[in-house]
Formats: C-alpha cells, structure tokens, sequence
C-alpha cells in the first residue's frame, strides 16, 4: 500500500520535472526569438564595410571589426553628444527627484489642502502627449532666450518625470507606518530631517527606481531636445541621429555601433538593478 | 485650541513639501497647456512672432485642420495604429504573463530580460528596425524568404505606402509586450494558489483555468493596462518620426506627427497648437475613464 504511494508520488514529480524543463526550453525559445533585434544590432555593429554591403547576409560577422566601435568613440561630434546625453539625464534626475520625492512624501503623510486636486494634475499629466506642451514651451524658451541649452529640454522632461515618481513613491510612504514619523519626532527630528533621515532610506527602493527611471527619462528624450535644441552641438545622441545619418548614409555598421552606445548604458542599469526596477515599478505604477 | 494649531502646523508642513512641485508643474505645465490653448485661437506664425502682431481668429484654425484631409488620414491612422497595437500587444503580453508566471527556473530571467525591449531607447528602436526593415540588405525579408513566406519581389516595407503602417505597427509591438506582460503578470502573481488547485481537483483545463479563474479575477488590472495602452499608443510620436518621418505618402502620419509639422516644418504655430490640443481632447476621453478606474486608489 505504501510503497505503491511513494511510486505514484516519483511517477507525478518526474512528471512535473519533464514539463519543468519544457517550460524552461520555451522560455529560452522565446527570449531568443523576442531578443533577436537585439542581437542583430550588436552584431551588426561588429560588421565590416564589406560585409554590410554583401548581399548575401552573414547571421554571424565572418570577422570581427572594432571599427565602428573604434570610429564613434574617437569622434569628436559623437563624444560632445555623448556628454550631453548624460548632462541632461543626470540633471533631470536630480531636478525630478528633488521636487518628486517630496510631493510625494508631502502628499501621502500630511492633510495638505487641495490633496486630489494635486493628485489629480499629476496624473492627468502622465497621460500628456509631448506635442501638448512642445509649441508653447518652444515659444516660451525663445522668448526667455534658453533655446540651445542644457536648461530647456531638461525642465521640459521633468514634467513628465515629477508626476511618475509621485505617482510611483506615494504608496512607498503611504505603506509606511505612521509611527516611525513620530518616534523620530520624540527624538528631536522635525519633518524636514525625518524625512531625510528615516523615511528616505526606508522608501530607498522606490527611490532607486524613481532615480532610473528620471535617468532613462532624460537618456532615452528625443522630441524635446530635438526641438529647443537646433545646434547640434548641443544636441544630445537621440537628437544627433539624424545629423549622423546623413554623414554615414548607409553605413548601417556604423549607425548601430551609434545605437548600441545608447543602449549599453540602459543595459547595464537594467542587469545591475533589475529587482528595484521590477519591484519598484509594479508596486506603484499601476494599482489594483 | 492646542489641537487645532497642531493640525493647522500639519497642513502647512504638509505645504512645505508639496508646494515646490506644484509651483514647477504650475509654470512649466499648467501654464504652457493655457498658452495652448490661447495660441490655437489666434494666427501666429514664424512670419508674425517677433513684432508680436498676430489676431484673434475664433475657430478658423480648428475648421482649417479639420477640414484638412490630411488631418482626417491622420486621425484615422492614429486609431488604426492603436488598435492595432493594442490588440497584439496585450493578447501577447497576457499569454506571456501567463506562461512567465509559471513556476520553472528561468521564469524570472527571461521575463525580466525581455523588458529590455520596452526600456531601450525608442528612437534607437526604431533606428535599428528601419534597419531590419530595409528592402535590400534588411534582414526581416531575408529571414522571410529563407522560411518561404516571401516567394516573388522583396517586400518594400517602408518604401510601400500600403505596408509602412505595418512595419511601424510590428516594432511598437515589439516595446509594448513586455510592458504589458510586466503590468498583468504582477497581477497574476496576486491571485492565490489555492483557487488554481481547487481548481484543478475539478477537472480544469488550461483554457479553463485561463478564461474562468485568471481573467475574471484579474478585470481591473486588464481595464487599466487597455487604457494606459490606448493613451501611450495614441501619442505615438518618436517611433513614427524615427522610422518613417510620417511617410511614404503621409502613409503612416499620426497626429502627433501631424501636429509636429506644422509647428516645426510650416512654423505655424497656431495651426499645431490646435492639432494639439484635438490630440489631448482624444486621450482625454478615454484617461477620464482611467482616472475613474484607479481614483479609490491614488486620489484618497
């Protein structure tokens, strides 16, 4: 009786194992299909002149060319775009945090007045399109005299930067218990230093996601900088596309090395913080 | 007495934190949205701008645009893009949440790996599959051809009017399924275990399992990701402009394209002010309905 058990609990688990492992092929098969983009884009960026231009394509690079790569890196145009790249990323993830982190402590701890109507301008702007703001804001700009600037894409994008980290870190503090605030209130804190020093690193999840998603938001802008900034000088990668396509025409070797820098840096954000990204985001993005 | 400076001290402490954002939203946002809407009421142009002399005109930029058969291809590009999307996007994105939210070693990886996609930058997509997309030397009509689907002529993916929408319909796809997997599976992750094997002690089926437990359990999450697709698909911008420009033959212009050109091709101002704001009032009738959805939630 027993040992006929034990042979039926072995039958069903080697089962489960054999469908275990098909789930775990058909993953593979899918990232490899789904993924494939991604590949081509790296390989081809390792592609020589000839082999980019044979019509016969090579799936793998027959030899391996660091010229692209060499040639963008060592590009004086493609360094200056670079740079600002990463200025504007860095400085709308700073301007964004600043104002976000607050409103959404602000708002999820204290009865401030107007509550939903504030929430409610956060979230309407989520759903804005560029375009809304990209007349206005252009006219405004060329008015203040900011076109080709750092200043004027960065403000821009960080209108769409503070509404989604106040949407996504509000419910980190409203998770919050409440007593946390006021123990450090009896130890001499007042709201300004309890929120810098007990709730900051408390929400520090919600926080790394809201830092990567503001650097991203800046690193992956197109339209705005596009727009305000016509010298192409000060034009960060995204922007700078165009310019360079004209210069390469089809040198696709040479366009995806372009395009491979531009996500190098999103693809080691992800692999290095994947689980504040995928946490930070499903906990606050979206409710139930 | 004491009680209520306590509770007046709250409010303005609250103010404190609040107040920096509200300003900045008020001037970089708010504000804009109001010139807008001003600008789509009068007639400025590049021509008029610096001597400040442009005139109220009432409707007639709306009654230009909407009489504009470009406008009305555009619009209806626009809605057929979306729908589009969405339908692939979220039928693909539920059955990969599905099958990610099973329990195997590589369920996380993967499923965390296939977000690269939607995080990458977009103009940097559409780059590289206007790449994959080329007629000659693009590697989708090579892979076509080497399974067989592709007999005759390579197929002029952006260069053919009837097929441009396609292409840019397939890559948006390819940033949206991840991001609608990521969404729904964490619902998924949500419901319990136990229905599942009670479930299966009645005899359930996949499909079973799938329409009558996982589905109906998971509707607010499914309503809501649907509305955030519809806003984010609908202001498509950067991936049209990247790919195709609007092109070939206006054949895959939206509005936001459409929008852009006459603000920074024609220079006239008040003509894409008002295609603009046409824009927000269209997202705006489906995020009213989204803002509804998840008030109980976020507005307390």
């Amino acid at each position: 009786m027993v040992k006929t058990q034990v042979g039926k609990l072995r039958a069903v688990s080697g089962r489960v194992i054999a469908k275990r492992m098909l789930m775990n092929l058909i993953a593979l098969l899918i990232a490899v299909a789904f993924l494939f983009p991604l590949y081509w884009i790296l390989i081809s960026s390792f592609k020589t002149d000839v082999e980019i231009f044979n019509k016969n394509i090579a799936y793998w690079p027959r030899d391996f060319s660091f010229v692209p790569w060499v040639h963008q890196l060592t590009d004086n145009d493609f360094l200056f775009s670079l740079r600002n790249s990463f200025v504007i990323a860095l400085l709308n993830m700073t301007l964004s945090t600043v104002f976000g982190c607050t409103a959404a402590y602000g708002l999820a701890r204290f009865r401030t007045p107007g509550k939903k109507i504030i929430m409610l301008l956060f979230l309407v702007t989520q759903m804005m399109p560029g375009s809304l703001l990209l007349t206005p804001l252009y006219l405004m700009f060329t008015g203040a005299g900011m076109l080709n600037s750092y200043a004027a894409p960065t403000l821009a994008i960080a209108t769409g930067s503070i509404p989604f980290i106040v949407v996504t870190l509000r419910p980190f503090f409203l998770s919050l218990p409440k007593s946390l605030d006021e123990a450090a209130r009896i130890d001499g804190c007042n709201a300004f230093t309890s929120f810098i020093r007990i709730m900051i690193p408390i929400a520090r999840v919600g926080l790394v996601t809201c830092l990567v998603f503001c650097f991203l938001h800046g690193w992956n802008d197109l339209v705005y900088s596009m727009t305000f900034n016509i010298k192409a000088s000060m034009r960060p990668l995204t922007a700078n596309i165009y310019k360079f396509m004209d210069k390469y025409g089809t040198k696709w070797n040479q366009i995806m090395a372009y395009g491979m820098i531009l996500v190098v840096p999103v693809v080691l954000i992800f692999v290095s913080l994947q689980k504040y990204i995928v946490g930070g985001l499903t906990s606050g993005a979206i409710k139930e | 007495m004491a009680k209520f400076f306590k509770r007046y001290r709250d409010r303005i402490t609250g103010m404190f934190f609040v107040l920096p954002a509200v300003a900045y939203m008020l001037v970089m946002m708010v504000y804009p949205l109001l010139y807008n809407f001003l600008l789509s009421f009068r007639d400025l142009t590049v021509m008029n701008f610096k001597g400040n002399t442009s005139v109220f005109v009432g409707l007639s930029n709306y009654s230009t645009i909407l009489q504009d058969p470009a406008f009305h291809q555009a619009f209806w590009q626009t809605l057929w893009f979306t729908a589009a999307c969405i339908v692939v996007q979220f039928s693909l994105g539920i059955i990969l949440a599905a099958f990610f939210n099973g329990k195997f070693a590589l369920a996380g990886s993967v499923r965390g790996l296939l977000l690269v996609a939607w995080m990458m930058p977009v103009s940097v997509t559409g780059l590289l599959f206007k790449y994959m997309f080329l007629t000659e030397g693009g590697v989708i009509n090579d892979l076509l051809k080497m399974v067989g689907l592709m007999g005759g002529a390579p197929l002029g993916w952006l260069i053919n009017p009837s097929l441009a929408m396609w292409a840019v319909i397939i890559t948006n796809c390819w940033i949206g399924i991840p991001f609608n997997m990521l969404l729904l599976s964490t619902g998924m992750s949500n419901i319990s275990h136990d229905i599942y094997e009670s479930a299966a002690i009645d005899g359930c089926t996949v499909l079973q399992r799938f329409f009558r437990i996982t589905v109906p359990l998971l509707k607010t999450s499914i309503l809501s990701v649907l509305m955030l697709g519809f806003i984010y698909t609908f202001k498509v911008f950067d991936l049209v402009f990247m790919m195709t420009k609007g092109g070939p033959l206006n054949a895959t212009e939206v509005l936001s394209t459409y929008s852009y050109r006459q603000s920074f091709t024609l220079f006239n101002f008040s003509m894409g002010a008002a295609s603009a704001v046409i824009l927000f009032l269209c997202l705006m009738l489906v995020g009213v309905f989204y803002l509804r959805l998840i008030r109980k939630d976020e507005v307390m």
